[in-house]
């Protein structure tokens, strides 16, 4: 466990020493206030749209910060030979998967907590009311729906040889089973037989992201907390699917000759 | 005495060859041993197999055919990792960390103690000379700096056996002299070292025993004093004889 | 030389002409004034969502038409129609499966419409940005200015909003309607509020003379308002005016219209008495 730790302190030094999540926190703030400073119909307190808006900057950019840190990690090790004198520690193969998903995760984990402090700070400054719980559910959910992407990712990183091509199909499919993964079934009742059971299939087996989205609900349109059971569910389920893939990836990894 | 190293029939072959070709053979019947508290050279051209028979050592090729052993466990098993010190050729190390946070992350890997860290990575950096720069992040350091830090890194559980890939190579003659001190002071405390090298004056200064390998296989093997008797001159004429070099004619 | 010179003018004219039409049907401007229509549109929907706060079926929920979003402003006091959008938004159906039933936890997924006090204001951007869009979309001022002149107390940035939307747009009736509106209930202006009606009701004649077509629904309410603003001020002779023509434009409940127009007659009838009988016009006005 120190080892993965270990590990996964070298990804968060890396990602907070690179510049690229700076650039899009500060992309986000600044959006955010250019549009806040906007005035609709001498009403300071609007603040919904601002809200969306927000989310919707943290939710993309914590996509590209997650899939972007965990698509290159891998692959870097390889390219800069430092897998050689690493496993030529008392490291295996497992504890590199697990400490760089860990390290992905909870540098993701930190970006989120800085992005809705921000999102706080100025939904605050128009609703003078902070929902604490509402935050850290929508931000739990987030969580964990990162814990899936990155998850996915890395096990791309084993399959795909080049990091883009893997940083990019993950984003299609990711942002594919985000918007349409709810529907599957619907397209599915619509299609003849052969082709109906395929859809069914595919919509019963990938993991539906969207369910950890849960910004409208939550935190735009003030419709309560998601209950606490299903929260803790869908964690479950998120788990249950980070794991799938982290053994995956760790299958793919094992045997993998490294000078190639 | 007990065989740290023991290499028996290795054969490795690389599925990807030429464009075309079979599979290219990189390591062929090879059979070597190296034992407890010796100094190791292991020699070879370019391209002869020595960093592919390391990394078979270490787990990261898989032979074709053939075993090898560390400490008698079969390489397959990592368990005698503990006591390994690895420096491999052409490493870039994490570019974003500093020499000490490099130093710290693999001390944490070996489960070595804070207290205890803190005193080898003084030494080490002392040893290799880059007290000044150990606050700075590894990509602002030369080509030279980097292989210190490898060096550095290698040495960081005090191991007993090292296995050294060209561990002079981008270094300048003190850095050199600096390496064959260092080789000189682990055998004088007795560890093994195992170690590829170019530079046959320097092989010749420090190892007891060193192999020649050519195109995959062991061509000559033997104690450096009687190797150099029988051919009746230095290392580095021996070398180019037995690899087959005609002088050019001028 | 007089040749190479008319020759020229006569080039020049043509480059300007050439010029100007590549100017208004250059593909750019058309793609951009689609797009910019396309964005109003999805704005004025955002609206709508909000105001669903965000139960709402998205483009995937097929089988299904976009609920008509002009319901913003109907106040549903009328119960079957309460039901039948109630009916149309009903889009998700029974849960087809487990995920489906558990995933509904996690989005709006039961009707509602915004209903605290103040709530509504957070509609108010997206009918911002929808007329920016396309200033020539009506329906953005009408609905608009309803929520703040209605629900937040914003006369002055609803009036202000209309007649934005009346100079781009000079002869809506619809904006003339609202404005109307405004002047009678918010202003309590009701001889200004006549004035615009009659207004738009001659906007209104003018296109169906131009054959444009224009909503008879529309012209109805109109009919409607300037009937009891002139009933209000007293002009029964105007009020029954408006209310014959009211008829003539079969409305879905005639028998209130001609019970109404009956009313009026009395009211006529009376007048015409206490002209008569000099003394108790004053009566018949503290009734
Ligand atoms: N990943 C690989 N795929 C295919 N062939 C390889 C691969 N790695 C090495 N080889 C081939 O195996 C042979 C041995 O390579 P190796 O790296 O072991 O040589 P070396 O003795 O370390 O040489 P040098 O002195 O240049 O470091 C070479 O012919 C090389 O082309
Ligand atoms: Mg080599």
């Amino acid at each position: 466990m120190n080892t993965v730790l270990a590990l996964s302190q070298v990804v968060i030094k890396e990602l907070y020493r690179r510049k690229d999540f700076y650039v899009l926190f500060v992309l986000t703030a600044l959006i955010t206030l250019v549009m806040g400073s906007a005035n609709f119909f001498n009403d300071d307190k609007i603040v919904r749209y601002l809200k969306e808006l927000c989310l919707l900057l943290i939710w993309i950019s914590a996509l590209f910060i997650a899939v972007g840190a965990s698509a290159r990690q891998i692959p870097a090790e390889r390219e800069n030979r430092t897998i050689f004198p690493l496993l030529a520690k008392p490291v295996t193969r497992g504890q590199v998967v697990a400490g760089k998903f860990l390290g992905c995760w909870l540098a993701c984990g930190i970006a989120l907590l800085m992005f809705y402090g921000f999102l706080g700070a100025v939904s605050i400054s128009r609703e003078h009311e902070w929902l604490v719980l509402n935050y850290f559910q929508a931000l739990w959910l987030q969580w964990i729906f990162l814990a899936i992407v990155i998850a996915l990712v890395l096990w791309g990183s084993i399959v795909f040889t080049a990091p883009s091509s893997n940083a990019t199909i993950c984003v299609v499919l990711v942002i594919g089973i985000w918007g349409l993964g709810r529907y599957l079934n619907h397209v599915a009742l619509q299609e003849r037989e052969p082709l109906r059971s395929v859809i069914y299939t595919i919509y019963f087996l990938i993991p539906h992201l969207e369910w950890f989205d849960v910004r409208d609900k939550v935190m735009i349109h003030g419709r309560g907390l998601v209950p606490w059971v299903d929260c803790f569910l869908a964690t479950l389920y998120g788990a249950a699917y980070t794991l799938l893939f982290l053994f995956a990836t760790w299958l793919g990894f094992r045997r993998k000759a490294l000078n190639t | 005495m007990t065989a740290i190293v023991d290499i028996k029939d290795l054969r490795v072959e690389y599925r990807k060859g030429a464009l075309g070709q079979g599979p290219k053979v990189a390591v062929d019947g090879l059979n070597l041993r190296v034992h407890q508290g010796e100094v190791f050279g292991f020699l070879g051209p370019n391209g002869a197999g020595k960093t592919t028979t390391m990394n078979v050592l270490l787990g990261f090729v898989n032979a074709t055919s053939g075993t090898a052993c560390l400490f008698g466990v079969n390489v397959n098993e990592p368990i005698a990792r503990q006591r390994i010190g690895y420096l491999p050729e052409l490493t870039y190390y994490y570019k974003f960390l500093t020499a000490e946070e490099l130093l710290r992350f693999y001390a944490r890997v070996f489960g070595i103690p804070r207290a205890e860290t803190d005193k080898r990575i003084d030494e080490l950096l002392k040893l290799v000379e880059l007290q000044d720069a150990r606050k700075r992040p590894i990509k602002s350091y030369s080509k030279g700096m980097q292989q210190r830090v490898g060096l550095a890194q290698a040495l960081i559980n005090d191991p007993d056996l090292l296995i050294l890939d060209e561990p002079t190579s981008g270094l300048d003659p003190i850095g050199r002299m600096k390496v064959r001190e260092i080789i000189q002071r682990l055998k004088n405390k007795g560890k093994t070292v195992f170690f590829s090298s170019h530079e046959l004056g320097e092989v010749e200064t420090v190892c007891d025993r060193v192999a020649i390998l050519h195109q995959g296989k062991l061509v000559v093997e033997g104690r450096v004093d009687e190797l150099v008797a029988k051919y009746q001159t230095n290392l580095e004429q021996v070398f180019l004889k037995v690899v087959g070099y005609q002088p050019a004619q001028v | 030389m007089a040749v190479c010179f008319t020759l020229g003018t006569c080039l020049q004219l043509r480059v300007e002409k050439w010029n100007t039409r590549a100017q208004s049907d250059s593909l750019l401007a058309i793609l951009l004034g689609d797009g910019q229509r396309m964005f109003a549109n999805h704005f004025f929907t955002k609206a709508d969502v909000y105001f669903h706060s965000g139960y709402y079926p998205s483009w995937m929920d097929q089988g299904m038409a976009t609920p008509d979003p002009g319901h913003m402003t109907e106040e549903h006091h009328d119960e079957h129609e309460e039901a039948e959008h109630e009916k149309a938004m009903d889009f998700l159906g029974a849960p087809k499966d487990w995920i489906d039933r558990f995933g509904r936890n996690f989005f709006p997924s039961t009707h509602a419409h915004l209903d605290k006090p103040g709530e509504s204001r957070e509609i108010l951007p997206w009918l911002r940005l929808s007329a920016d869009m396309d200033p020539q979309r009506i329906q953005t001022y009408t609905v608009g200015a309803f929520w703040l002149r209605r629900e937040l107390g914003k006369v002055d940035e609803a009036e202000q909003f209309l007649r934005e939307g009346l100079k781009a747009n000079p002869d809506s009736c619809e904006i003339l309607l609202e404005l109307g509106r405004l002047y009678d209930e918010n202003r309590h202006n009701p001889v200004h509020a006549g004035n615009l009606m009659q207004l738009a009701l001659r906007r209104w004649d003018e296109q169906e003379q131009a054959q444009k077509k224009p909503d008879e629904g529309i012209r109805l309410q109109v009919l409607i308002f300037l009937s009891h603003v002139e009933e209000e001020q007293g002009n029964f002779r105007q009020a029954l005016h408006y209310r014959e023509l009211e008829l003539s434009l079969s409305p879905p409940q005639p028998e209130i219209v001609k019970q109404q127009i009956e009313e009026l007659r009395a009211k006529l009838g009376e007048e015409k008495r206490a002209e008569q009988t000099p003394g108790s016009k004053s009566q018949t006005l503290e009734k």
